[in-house]
This record gives C-alpha cells, structure tokens and sequence, in this order.
C-alpha cells in the first residue's frame, strides 16, 4: 500500500454510503411529515373560523361582534367566486413557522357566507362583526373581518352610525382619540376611505363602490373592491333564488285565501338580480337603481297584512 | 503436501495458500451479508414506523374532519331557524325568533336542487312534535296535515342528527280569512358521516 492513503474497509465504505443515504431519506421524510403537518392545521383552522363564524349570523338583532385568536402569527385569505347558483366564499391560512409563512393551496369553501374584509388579513387576533342585509326581505347576515393591527377611525360620520360603532365597542373600531396610524374613514372631506352617504358610495384606491344599505356600507369601507363587487354578486345570486321562492309562496297563499298583488313586481326583481354584474353597472344603471322595485315590494308586502311574505 | 478435495465432478486439487484465500473470502461475504441483513432490517423498521406514524397520523386527520362535521351540524341547527330561506321574519304579524315558515320551506324543497351543498350537511328535516306528532312525509298535496317535512337529504352515510326545538307556522285558510298556525316541531340537521 502507498504511503498516506486512506485505508478504508469496504464494509466502512458501504456502510458510510447506505447511511448517509438513509440518514438523507429520515431527513427529507421529517422535512416534508412537518409540511404536511403544517398545511393540516392550515386547513384545519381555515375550516373552523369558517364554522365559528355560523353563531354570528343574527336573528333581529341589528348587529353582533366577536373575535378570535390564532396561536401564531397567521395570514387569513378572504377569497370569492362567483361561478355556480351561489358562488362561493373561500378561506384560507397560512402562518408563519420559523419566521417563514406556509405555504397552502387548501381553502375551505363555504356557499352560505359572505365575509368582507381586506384580500390577506394579517395578524394574530381579528375581529369580527355581522349585520343583517335586508333587499327588501332579509339576505343574509354580512361578516365584517379586520385584524387587531388596524385600526378604523370613523371621522365626522352621521350620528346613528357613530352610536352604531359605539354600541358595537369594538376595540379597533374609533369615533374619537384617533392614533396617526389609523385608516380614517370620512363622512366628508378626503382621507383614506371616504364615504358619501348621500349619493350611497364609498371611494377608496380610487374606485367608487355603491352601496344600498348601512351593511353594504360598511362592505365597501372594509373589503378591497374585488371582494366587495364579487360578494355583491353572490349576494344577488341568493335574492335571485329567494324572490323565486317568494314568488311560488306568495302564489301558494293566494290559493289560500290571500290577495297579493306583488308578483309581477317579484318577477321583475328576480330578473335584475339574475343580470346583475357589479355595483357601478346593472340593467338599473347601478344597485341604485333597484331602490324603486325594493321600495314597490315591501310597500305591497306590508300592504299584505295578515298575507306579508318575509 | 497436496490435498485432495472431493467435488461433484470428481477430484480436484488445491494448493494451501488457495484454501486460506477461499476461508478468508468467506469471512468477507458473511461480513457483507450480515451487513446486508442488518441495512433490509434498518429499513423495514423504518418503513413500518413510518407506515404507523401514518396510520396513527391520517386516522388523527378523519376524526379531526368527523368532529368539524359535527360541529358544524351543532352550530349550524342552532342559527338555521334564523337564516332567511327558513325564518318566519315578520309575515306572522311580529318578529320571531327560531320560528320556521312552513309555506317557505315546502317552496324552499321544491328549489332544493339550487341549494345542493349550500349548508354544507347531510340532512335537514323538520318533525312536528306538538299538538300532532304524525309520521307522514309532507308533499304539496298533503300539507299541512303531515307529520315530517324532509327538505334536503343527501344519499351518504350520517352521522347522528343534531336538533333545535322551533315554532313551525303556516297561513291557515279559515271562514274568518287567513290566520297564522304555529306549532311546536324539531329541526333536525345531520353531518355526513365520511370515515
């Protein structure tokens, strides 16, 4: 043997290859085990805030707060489609494990929830609250989701929507001792978000968002416009199918005895609710331009009496 | 010397030296075969703790998603009364809660391919408890004098239903003109049982 070569065994040579190779195979096996693990509970906590959500959804009461806590730094994804009869509301998490966030391709899909925040919300503890939309017969409850990192400072807003968010007591929602880096949301003048609640829109990021209802205010001032416009089309994709169900109602209890006159009016309203493409653009020019029809139906539905259909 | 060995095909021979080669190779072969032995048992031990690890780990996955099952049939019976296709709102004279509209929901049933997954659950039915109790599946032509309306059932296996006591109400057709009829019933809603 040469003088300063390394004498190694075969059976050291074979043994240090296999090892390091099933030494390998352990570590890409744990590597991708604590993915998986990960996008698990990604998926798992998607799907419950999705479920913790349903106790939210109000009966009279004219809005409900709440919120919850993730035990890690966590991005929720608010997104929406609107393909099928009710579209669908997606929602999915990723949060930061050693200082890198997950990655997921698994969102929980819920058809019966409509939730209006920004397209990524950040943090670690979020809040919610709900409020009832009602065209003219009761939707579906609108959920408002923002993270504890931002705060809302409502400037100059109309008094009964100032004593709306103070009744609501939400810790990141403020009509007063605003800090410099709240979003101030004005009822007049130009700030971050600004309202006009006489012409019924919102302007932020430069576009305008119209809205009918304080609930779809509130959308507009919490969601991006992307979320907002294509929740707004999911919304109208259920007033399609419940005016459908109030029209064979109302037929059924004309046979009993009933004298409805509301469903021509009902027919007409189904049909703008199917053609219904974005706030700024519908067969009426703009969700405005349904405030007629919705005041005819519930004029005639309060005229009903005994007969009222919602 | 010369040593004769005796082989299948007669005799052969072989020197001294070719013997304590052939011994010592064949202390090298059992080295590499014991090596061999021990690498098969290395891995099979890993494949099978991994394989339990997997077991124990998808069977955490099942009853994980057979619990948000559940619970989304538990909380879900509880907000349904409320949620618009089945609330009563305000067409029974005032505002109710967890009171159903039964002339809504034997409309609701006859739009339910619409609502094919909008809930999310296996089985929604309402079951008359209260003055009547009957078991007669409700059709437009028999309601309202039935016992169960079955609004949405999906052809799976199910897990135990979860239940709400509601107020169902309907416009009743007398001499006087149309009154409100309420009576007491369950909603029962169950999960789809996927494990």
């Amino acid at each position: 043997m040469k003088k300063g070569a390394l004498q190694i065994s075969f059976g050291w040579l074979f043994a240090i290859i296999v090892g390091a190779f099933i030494i390998f195979l352990a570590i890409y096996g744990v590597t991708k085990f604590m993915g998986t693990e990960q996008e698990t509970i990604d998926a798992k906590t998607s799907n419950e805030i999705g479920i913790l959500l349903n106790p939210l959804e109000t009966s009279f009461e004219s809005a409900k707060t709440t919120s919850f806590s993730l035990p890690a730094e966590s991005r929720i994804s608010n997104g929406c489609n609107d393909r099928g009869n009710f579209g669908k509301q997606l929602i999915s998490v990723s949060q930061k494990s050693f200082n890198k966030w997950t990655e997921t391709n698994l969102e929980a899909s819920f058809l019966n929830k409509y939730i209006f925040s920004r397209e990524t919300v950040e943090g670690k503890n979020f809040y919610i609250f709900s409020k009832p939309f009602d065209f003219p017969f009761k939707v579906s409850d609108l959920i408002y989701m923002t993270s504890s990192k931002e705060t809302y400072c409502f400037v100059d807003a109309p008094e009964d929507i100032e004593d709306e968010i103070k009744t609501i007591n939400q810790a990141n929602l403020l009509t007063e001792d605003c800090s410099e880096n709240s979003i101030n949301v004005c009822f007049s003048g130009t700030c971050d978000i600004n309202v006009n609640y006489n012409q019924n829109y919102v302007k932020k990021e430069k576009e305008l968002l119209y809205f009918v209802s304080d609930s779809l205010m509130y959308a507009a001032i919490f969601a991006d416009p992307d979320v907002y416009e294509c929740q707004l089309k999911r919304l109208m994709q259920r007033v399609k199918e419940l005016s459908s169900i109030y029209l064979d109602k109302a037929i059924s209890v004309n046979e009993r005895g009933c004298n409805l006159d509301i469903n021509t009016d009902l027919i007409e309203f189904n049909r703008l609710a199917g053609n219904f493409v974005d706030s700024k653009d519908s067969d009426s020019g703009n969700i405005l331009g349904f405030s007629s029809i919705v005041e005819d139906l519930e004029d005639k539905n309060d005229a009903g009496g005994a007969c009222g259909l919602w | 010397m010369v040593i004769k060995m005796k082989t299948t095909g007669g005799f052969s021979i072989l020197r001294p030296n070719r013997k304590l080669k052939i011994i010592l190779n064949k202390g090298g072969q059992m080295k590499i075969q014991q090596t061999a032995f021990m690498l098969i048992a290395v891995t099979l031990f890993f494949i099978l703790a991994g394989l339990f690890v997997f077991v124990l780990r998808f069977s955490n996955i099942k009853e994980a998603s057979r619990m948000i099952e559940e619970e989304n049939a538990m909380l879900l019976v509880i907000k349904l009364a409320n949620s618009p296709e089945f609330a009563c709102g305000n067409s029974f004279g005032n505002s109710r809660t967890n009171c159903v509209d039964g002339d809504k929901i034997m409309m609701l049933k006859e739009h339910i391919t619409d609502y094919s997954g909008f809930w999310g659950v296996a089985e929604i039915e309402i079951r008359k408890v209260y003055p009547d109790s009957e078991s007669t599946l409700c059709t437009l032509g028999n309601y309202p004098d039935c016992g169960i309306i079955e609004i949405y059932s999906k052809n799976v296996n199910k897990l135990p239903a979860s239940s709400n006591f509601v107020s169902l109400c309907w416009k009743q057709d007398s001499d006087m003109g149309v009154y409100a009829k309420c009576e007491l019933a369950r909603l029962m809603v169950s999960a789809e049982d996927k494990t």
